[in-house]
Order: structure tokens, then C-alpha cells, then sequence
């Protein structure tokens, strides 16, 4: 496929095509490497959807879809069906969980060594 | 003689004078009215009392030696000879190292109290499951060394791939200073699509020491529930069709013997982790196999 030089480490174009789609429908657990594209890509997505103000890309679809075309369809293509739907859900959880931990602190509460962003911690 | 109630009145009124055990003994009588007899003030002790005791009659050796000479040794050397010196280092070099010893003891035996018995979560337990290659292991197979034990599954979209991550980097650490006392586990929650051929491609990418146990749902739901792991696989799930598990993520650290001694969760650091690892197996007393 043109548009995935880099898959052609699977060997034929083909066979990588079959691998990507057997990834997106979860019949097969993604590969450290393929885990790592679709990170990159739900990164990319995010970003676009914090730049459009967007929380809820599950609720506000036909918004989401207008503003970040492109990334979701990088995200969908790179990802399994069920991490994009999981993802899209953690990040309004996560957006939520930020706002209550500000509202907290502006309150006065003591801020606990808790970890709940994605990058691993050296 | 005078009347008991003016009596009565007159050591009332004195009583702010009277010392305080004074008036414990006379309050009873001042509350009685059945009693006739006028209060008396406290005589003076009979003087018999100080009469001196005979004593028996002391009898003193004034020497405990028994010729001239034994005396006249004693007398040039004064109560110190070599033999009271080596008996005086002798007996304090045996006390200095009988209190420094027990003292270790103790300290040992605290820590190891502290680690089982009374208190302690009881996690872990017997199990009987399938690694990567297709063998069998056993709780039996873990005896003799610390186990990392982590639960997940292969499809799982962020956590599990980083937490294994972490702990490969956890596991080079331990290893870099105990090498081959700790067996790192990862458990699948997924028995349904994580087969021992799955696992074992999974798992290649994270550490090639890591062993990856897989079972039947009804193996895998004991063996989570022995953890007091929480595990959910969505109902209703058409054969083909993705889904995503739900679990609890912790490091289980069990000692050789296979009790639960800590969990490290997502707050600790690699270095953290390794850390609290490496502390644990120093203060491990027991036997400790090393491949």
C-alpha cells in the first residue's frame, strides 16, 4: 500500500494489509511496533481535538470528524477498533479527572504521588 | 465529759488544720453517730517500741588467710592478679558478643513478623497453570525465590504494555545485584484469546525471562481471585468480536516461600520498585535458591 511504506517489514504489501486489518478487528494482539504507531497516532488526534476545544469525540462525532479528519483517520487505520472507542472515552475521564484534581487544589487539598498520563516514568 | 455532737464539732473545726491521713482516719468517726466514745487524739507510740533489739553477737575474721606467707603474697599484688584481669576480658568480651548477637536476633525476627502471620493480607496461594512453552507450572515450581507476579492481557490498549515495560527495567535492576533469585510473572486475565503461543510472542518483546502463565477461564479465575486480582471479561462477547478486559494493576512481590510481602503499583518508579525489592530479599533469612 502506498500509503504504509514502513509496513513492508511484514514482507508483501498483502500480507501487511491482512495484518493491519486482523490489528483493527482485534484478532490479533498488536506488536510492540504497531502499539507504538497507534500511540503516535491517538497523540496526534488528541492534540488536534484539544486545539478544536473538543472533549467528547464520541458524543461530538460530526464536530470531531469536521476538525480532525485526518488524524482520526490515521487513528482508526493505526489502532484496534475497540482502543480507539477506549482511548476516546479515557480522555474525557482523564480530562474530567484534571479539571476535579484543579478544582481540588484551588481548594486546598495536598496533591498525592499519583500517576495518570501515559509516559512512563524514568 | 462533753457531748459527742460538740465533740464532733470541735475536730470539724479543726479539720482544716489536720493533715489529710489524719482525716482519713477520723471522717469515718465523724459520720457516726452511733458511736458514745469521745474522739481521742492520736497517742504517741509506745515508747517499748524504741527499745534496741539485741543483736547476735558478730563474729569477724579479720584474715581469710591462712599462713603468713599466703598473706604477704596477697598484700604485694593487691586485689588485681592475671587471672582476675583474663577473667574480667573474658567475661566482658562474652557479654559485649551475646548482646550484640541477640539484639541481630531480635531486629531479624521483628522483620520477619512483620512480614506474615497476624495482620498481613493473605494473597496468593496454590495454583496450577501453563507457561509460553506449553508447561506445566505449579506454586511448588516458584519455592526458593522471590516472584514478581503481574496480571494483564495481550490486547490490552496502554497499561499492560507499559507496566511490563516497567517491570523489565525493575527486573534488570534486581538482577543486576541478586541474580537469579527473583522469577518474573505475568498472568493473563484473557485465557479465552491469550494461548501460550500468543503469550510467548507477546512477551518476547518485553523480556526473555519472563514467563507468561495462561490456563483455563476456570485456572485463570482462581488464580486471580488467590491474588485478590479484580478481573472483568465483558458478557456477551460473539466469537470474533474485540473486547478489552478490565483489571487491577499491581506488582505482586512474593517472598520464597510464597507470601505476599508488598505490592508496587503505578506510583513506583522502576528504581523505586527495584529498591524496595532489592531491601526486601536483605532481609531475607530463609533458605534461597539461585539458578
Amino acid at each position: 500500500m502506498g500509503l504504509l511504506p514502513n509496513l513492508n517489514l511484514f514482507g508483501p504489501a498483502s500480507e501487511a494489509d491482512k495484518r493491519a486489518t486482523e490489528v483493527r478487528s482485534g484478532a490479533v494482539a498488536p506488536s510492540r511496533a504497531e502499539r507504538a504507531r497507534c500511540w503516535e497516532a491517538r497523540d496526534a488526534y488528541f492534540a488536534c481535538l484539544d486545539a478544536s476545544g473538543i472533549v467528547d469525540a464520541v458524543k461530538d462525532d460530526k464536530k470531531a470528524a469536521a476538525a480532525c479528519g485526518a488524524e482520526s483517520g490515521r487513528f482508526e487505520k493505526d489502532c484496534a477498533a475497540q482502543w480507539v472507542t477506549y482511548f476516546k472515552k479515557w480522555r474525557v475521564q482523564d480530562i474530567q479527572k484534571k479539571a476535579r484534581l484543579k478544582e481540588l487544589e484551588a481548594q486546598g487539598a495536598s496533591k498525592m504521588d499519583v500517576q495518570s498520563d501515559f509516559a512512563a516514568r524514568k | 465529759m462533753p457531748q459527742p455532737t460538740t465533740a464532733a464539732r470541735a475536730v470539724f473545726n479543726a479539720l482544716p488544720r489536720v493533715a489529710p491521713r489524719q482525716c482519713a482516719q477520723q471522717c469515718p468517726r465523724l459520720m457516726s453517730t452511733t458511736r458514745s466514745a469521745p474522739t481521742k487524739r492520736p497517742t504517741a507510740p509506745n515508747p517499748a517500741r524504741f527499745q534496741s533489739q539485741p543483736y547476735p553477737p558478730l563474729v569477724q575474721r579479720r584474715f581469710k588467710f591462712n599462713t603468713v606467707e599466703e598473706a604477704k603474697s596477697r598484700y604485694r599484688s593487691g586485689p588485681f592478679s592475671w587471672k582476675a584481669g583474663l577473667l574480667f576480658i573474658v567475661t566482658g568480651a562474652g557479654l559485649v558478643w551475646y548482646f550484640e548477637n541477640e539484639k541481630d536476633r531480635m531486629q531479624r525476627k521483628r522483620i520477619a513478623d512483620a512480614n506474615k502471620g497476624v495482620g498481613r493480607p493473605k494473597v496468593g496461594g496454590p495454583f496450577e497453570l501453563i507457561d509460553q512453552d506449553g508447561n506445566k507450572v505449579t506454586d511448588q515450581d516458584l519455592k526458593g525465590r522471590y516472584s514478581l507476579v503481574y496480571f494483564g492481557f495481550t490486547h490490552c490498549p496502554d497499561i499492560c504494555p507499559e507496566e511490563l515495560d516497567k517491570m523489565a527495567r525493575m527486573f534488570d535492576l534486581v538482577e543486576q545485584q541478586r541474580p537469579g533469585v527473583m522469577t518474573p510473572l505475568f498472568v493473563t486475565c484473557d485465557p479465552a484469546r491469550d494461548g501460550p503461543k500468543e503469550m510467548k510472542d507477546y512477551l518476547a518483546e518485553f523480556h526473555p525471562k519472563f514467563i507468561g502463565l495462561t490456563g483455563t477461564y476456570e485456572q485463570i479465575k482462581a488464580m486471580c481471585k488467590a491474588y485478590r486480582v479484580y478481573f472483568s471479561t465483558p458478557s456477551e462477547v460473539k466469537p470474533g468480536q474485540d473486547y478489552l478486559v478490565d483489571h487491577s494493576i499491581y506488582f505482586y512481590l512474593m517472598d520464597p516461600e510464597g507470601d505476599f510481602v508488598e505490592a508496587l503499583g503505578r506510583q513506583h518508579s522502576p528504581d523505586q520498585a527495584a529498591k524496595v525489592i532489592l531491601d526486601h530479599m536483605k532481609e531475607w533469612r530463609g533458605p534461597l535458591k539461585k539458578s
